[in-house]
């Protein structure tokens, strides 16, 4: 492969430790990157007031998902049990909803799971093809490593500049994401 | 009121504190009245008001055991507040007299006449009779009152100076404490409450009447906090983030009243086993229906889907208004666990029960407030002090 | 945490572990015990599916012999699990993150081991579809107001639920096992497994959400769970299983019996991998312990409190339940059950005690062995019902005696596997939890 074929997709900078990084991401948030991100082998506390990153609305998508399975299972519990095929058992009456409360609880408590992991996988933007994969040092951040990535997309995304400026804010083995795909 | 921050002390209580005592003495004039009136009402009112306001002493006093039990950090803010809570205890070791006093009125199982005619009673006696019910009374308020006190005494010695055995006193007098509280509070619901219907029974009820006394402890804690805030007191020190957490605290005790409270109704509804439906049944004729359902309707599910929201918990009004609710409904609770004794059909509101209302309410609060002026709000030497003040939900 | 470890650290070792090419000795060891026992499981259950539940000591008057207990003793040591998970997480107790990866891998088996049991029990296992809500050519749906779909609702959710939140948890350590691959085939694995998870602050602020709500749902969860358990007794209008105090006794037990099991198997991991002392230290045994000697008191509380209001309802039947529990044909059972969960847990009152592997071992299992025969109490109730002409004893079988053992065998099969393959410790939650992990001025 030559070099000149390599499409740039970003860049990657590493920092000294999670301080570094929570100072660095006020910096790079202050100079109005959009398409970036601070990457760490764990959580940072009060990296989200620093990234100027808005609360998650998971929450939110999950409090209408349980609302949504709790309304659902109560009418099914209804129309099974009092419309489609009635049936007394133990001398209760036929929409005996005290005794639906634990499968009302159960069906919500379910959707509410789901809806928290598979809407996480979705909000995280997670691929398996990301173009700070192509950095081999980036190995580290799911060990001891702490990086700032920039994305090309980004409208202030120089190939220059943005490197420079990286350097400048205390970024280390700073690299160009490459890949010839 | 006039708060300083660099002691943490109310250096001027005001002379507000003092009309408290005014009030309860309206209340206690027209509580006396009533029990010339009408006796059998007045006690049914007092012994209401009095499980209202004692539960919340109750809850202080496991909140401070826990505390020191599980070393925590989050609760030491409120830990002064959670004290002087506790410290009403010997208010209500005086205020329990008239029910000692009106166990005839109150307690069929104490009627001799009526017990020898009853087929299930007299197989209790041994247990329900006057004298074993007096004694055992005094024996809960000895050991709340000793462990009050002691409790309250080792925390102010802390605020003069920290010491590690005074600390690990507290933490090794918790663990004792604890148990004695279990055995002390059930029996007490047993007995105050329970036995109102003698041939009822129960065994989650010392639970049930536990998790609602922990739940409204916490609400009035709730109402005390935004309280000071609103004077003007912590105002530095309390951010968002605590209102967060003490909203959390109260969303999770709730539950854990509803959750003993359901537990109960479901069983007794699913068995349908006569002995035990009585008790629901006769709250399920005329207007007690009606406030039957208030209790899951507006003491769970509106607060739930409120207390639930991030906005609620870092909204004072909001908050104290779920805080204010909530005791309200603790009060509906217990008023729902004893009313239907006297007023077998229907639900009957008397002028009694804002009288004894008022009488225990405002002496509480006076002494409430008399004892917490005095010392410092928070307590000062306590070393989790200042990671509870700076600490951040996630 | 013990030794100051640095990021580094951390992830050597844990990582580590679960990736090292020597097989240790030990491991063979036991896989080549537990293993067969598992298989036998699998005859035994062949065996009983053929021949249909008479193959089991269950009978008249006692309908309900071993598998119930099993059922309700392996749920149990589940909610362990999900309690220091769910529960000590929304408690901000950091001592957490050394052990809970650990203990929802356990809780995971044990509702395994304990699904099993209510599946086989059904007798015609091959019909067992008629317990989900689908159309079926008797155009019936399920009996909601039954204890027993309850059942199967609560442990189905309580499995997926608990699966999904162990699965959350592994995926940032799936990424480092990913980014320390040797060879492209561990590569590929962990790549998919791990899901492109690059630790970006954009990924972590929704991964920290979604572990909060998955607490926050796993908590009320776990106690509903054992509470609906309890419900498939005290919904029946049998003396002795018709008590109000059964749904938070019942999920006191479990947590009882789980931190129990949580001992158990944390201790024998220190022994056979010296490693993860740094990580399971002797506070961590302490702390349980001293959960175990509080729940020990609450399923005392409970046992008093049944007693005293059997006797308090002034009701022969009742009275008669429990001085039969404890004086009847299996008093044997009932005084081992004492003697196990409230008597043995009181030594914890001591340091000394709560310090000693030894007796933390000892105990641990006692309380397993009392929280067996505390379900075994309950459920021969039974055998001496309001007729005195139908009354009876209960004698296990061989098949029931193999079933439950070769429980043990599934159980400790998927957990050597889990100890061999997977990080035992939850790498990113231990890092954030360490000493300079966080910036300054923010904690």
């Amino acid at each position: 492969m030559e070099a000149t074929e390599r499409t740039t997709y970003g860049i990657l900078a590493q920092f000294d430790g999670p301080d570094k990084l929570i100072e660095a991401a006020a910096k790079m948030r202050d100079k109005g990157f959009k398409q970036w991100d601070v990457h760490s082998p764990y959580p940072i506390h009060g990296m989200d007031g620093a990234m100027g990153e808005e609360r998650s609305r998971l929450g939110l998508m999950v409090a209408a998902m349980a609302l949504l399975g709790g309304l659902g299972i109560l009418y099914f519990t209804y129309w099974t049990s009092a419309v489609d095929y009635r049936f007394i058992i133990s001398g209760k009456p036929y929409f005996s909803y005290i005794a639906y409360i634990p499968i009302f609880f159960a069906v919500c408590v379910l959707l509410s799971a789901f809806t928290a992991v598979f809407g996480m996988l979705g909000l995280v933007n997670s691929k398996f093809h990301h173009p700070v994969f192509y950095s081999d040092n980036f190995a580290k951040v799911t060990d001891d490593g702490f990086f700032v990535s920039v994305l090309a997309e980004d409208p202030s995304f120089d190939k220059v500049q943005t490197k420079t400026f990286l350097e400048e804010i205390g970024g280390t083995n700073v690299e160009y994401l490459e890949g010839d795909d | 009121m006039q708060f300083d921050r660099s002691t943490y002390r109310i250096s001027d209580a005001g002379t507000g504190i003092r009309n408290w005592l005014l009030i309860a003495g309206v209340g206690l004039i027209a509580s006396a009245a009533g029990a010339f009136v009408d006796p059998k009402q007045f006690f049914f009112s007092y012994l209401t008001a009095f499980a209202f306001w004692c539960t919340l002493a109750l809850g202080g006093l496991i909140f401070v055991i826990l505390h020191h039990l599980f070393g925590s950090t989050w609760s030491v803010v409120i830990r002064r507040m959670s004290e002087t809570t506790m410290r009403t205890m010997p208010l209500f070791a005086v205020l329990v007299i008239p029910i000692l006093i009106g166990i005839p009125w109150l307690y069929h199982w104490a009627d001799p006449s009526y017990v020898a005619g009853d087929y299930a009673l007299p197989k209790k006696a041994g247990y329900l009779n006057v004298p074993f019910f007096v004694i055992r009374t005094v024996f809960y308020f000895a050991v709340w009152v000793t462990l009050s006190i002691l409790l309250y005494r080792a925390s102010l010695k802390q605020d003069e100076s920290y010491t590690r055995e005074n600390a690990k006193y507290m933490r090794t007098l918790s663990a004792p404490a604890a148990i004695l509280y279990a055995v002390t509070i059930t029996l007490a619901s047993f007995d105050w409450l329970m036995s109102l219907d003698a041939h009822w029974f129960s065994t989650i009820y010392g639970l049930w009447f536990f998790s609602g006394a922990v739940t409204a402890f916490f609400a009035y804690t709730t109402t005390n906090v935004v309280f000071l805030f609103r004077h003007n007191i912590l105002k530095e020190d309390l951010t968002p983030e605590h209102f967060h957490d003490i909203g959390k605290l109260l969303f999770a005790f709730m539950i854990f009243w509803a959750y003993m409270a359901l537990s109960q109704f479901l069983l007794i509804w699913y068995a349908n086993f006569p002995k035990e439906t009585v008790f629901y049944l006769a709250r399920w004729s005329g207007s007690w229906r009606a406030l039957t359902l208030s209790i899951p309707i507006i003491g769970f599910a509106v607060p739930f889907v409120i207390l639930i929201m991030r906005i609620t918990k870092r909204n004072l009004n909001l908050l104290a208004g779920m805080a204010w609710l909530l005791l309200g409904m603790h009060y509906v609770d217990l008023y729902w666990n004893i009313m239907p004794n006297l007023h077998t059909e229907t639900v009957v509101v008397s002028w009694m029960d804002v009288a004894t209302m008022l009488f225990i309410g405002a002496l509480f609060r006076w002494y409430y407030l008399r004892l917490f002026t005095q010392h410092a709000v928070v307590p000062v030497n306590d070393p989790k002090l200042g990671a509870s003040f700076s600490f951040v939900n996630q | 945490m013990l030794g100051n470890p640095g990021l580094h650290d951390v992830t050597e070792t844990i990582a580590g572990l679960a990736e090292r090419k020597e097989t240790p000795i030990w491991w063979w060891v036991a896989m080549g015990i537990s293993t067969p026992i598992a298989i036998m499981l699998l005859a035994v259950v062949g065996y009983l599916i053929w021949n249909g539940i008479g193959v089991w000591g269950v009978n008249n008057p006692v309908g309900w012999g071993w598998a119930i207990v099993n059922f309700v003793w392996w749920v149990g040591i589940g909610h362990a699990g999900t309690l220091i998970s769910a529960i000590l997480h929304l408690l901000r107790q950091k001592w957490r993150t050394s052990i809970n990866r650990f203990a929802e891998a356990m809780t995971l088996f044990a509702v395994m081991c304990a699904g099993l049991f209510p599946a086989i029990h059904v007798g015609r296992i091959w019909v067992i579809y008629y317990m989900f809500p689908l159309p079926n050519q008797m155009a019936m749906w399920p009996n909601w107001r039954s204890p027993l779909l309850w059942d199967m609702f609560a442990v189905g959710t309580y499995f997926t639920v608990s699966l999904l939140f162990w699965y959350t948890g592994l995926i940032p350590d799936l990424a480092t096992l990913r980014d320390r691959a040797k060879n492209l085939t561990r590569k590929k694995i962990f790549g998919a497994l791990s899901l492109g998870w690059r630790g970006g602050n954009r990924q972590w602020k929704h991964y920290e959400l979604a572990y909060l709500i998955l607490a926050g749902i796993s908590t009320p969860l776990v106690l509903s769970v054992h509470s609906v358990v309890s419900t498939d007794f005290a919904t029946s209008i049998l003396p002795g299983w018709h008590t109000t105090i059964f749904p938070p006794y019942f999920v006191a037990g479990a947590i009882f019996s789980g931190f129990a099991m949580v001992i158990t198997l944390a201790i024998l991991a220190r022994i056979v991998m010296p490693e993860t002392k740094n990580y399971i230290t002797m506070d961590h045994l302490e702390k349980m312990a001293k959960v175990i000697m509080v729940t020990g008191l609450m399923v005392g509380y409970a046992y008093s409190t049944e007693f005293f209001i059997a006797w308090y309802s002034a009701w022969e039947y009742e009275r008669f339940a429990f001085i039969n529990r404890a004086f009847g044909p299996f008093a044997w059972a009932y005084w081992i059950m004492i003697t196990c969960n409230v008597l043995t847990p009181q030594i914890f009152w001591f340091k000394k005690m709560r310090q000693s592997v030894v007796v933390l071992f000892i105990a641990s299992i006692f309380v397993n062995i009392g929280m067996w025969f505390e379900r075994f109490v309950i459920v021969m109730t039974l055998h001496r019902d309001y007729l005195p002409s139908s009354w009876g004893y209960y004698t296990p079988t061989w098949v029931d005696i193999a079933t439950y053992i070769g429980t043990f065998g599934l159980f400790f099969t998927l957990f050597l596997l889990f100890l061999r393959f997977v990080p035992i410790i939850a790498i990113a939650e231990v890092k954030a939890v360490l000493p300079h992990a966080q910036p300054h001025g923010h904690h």
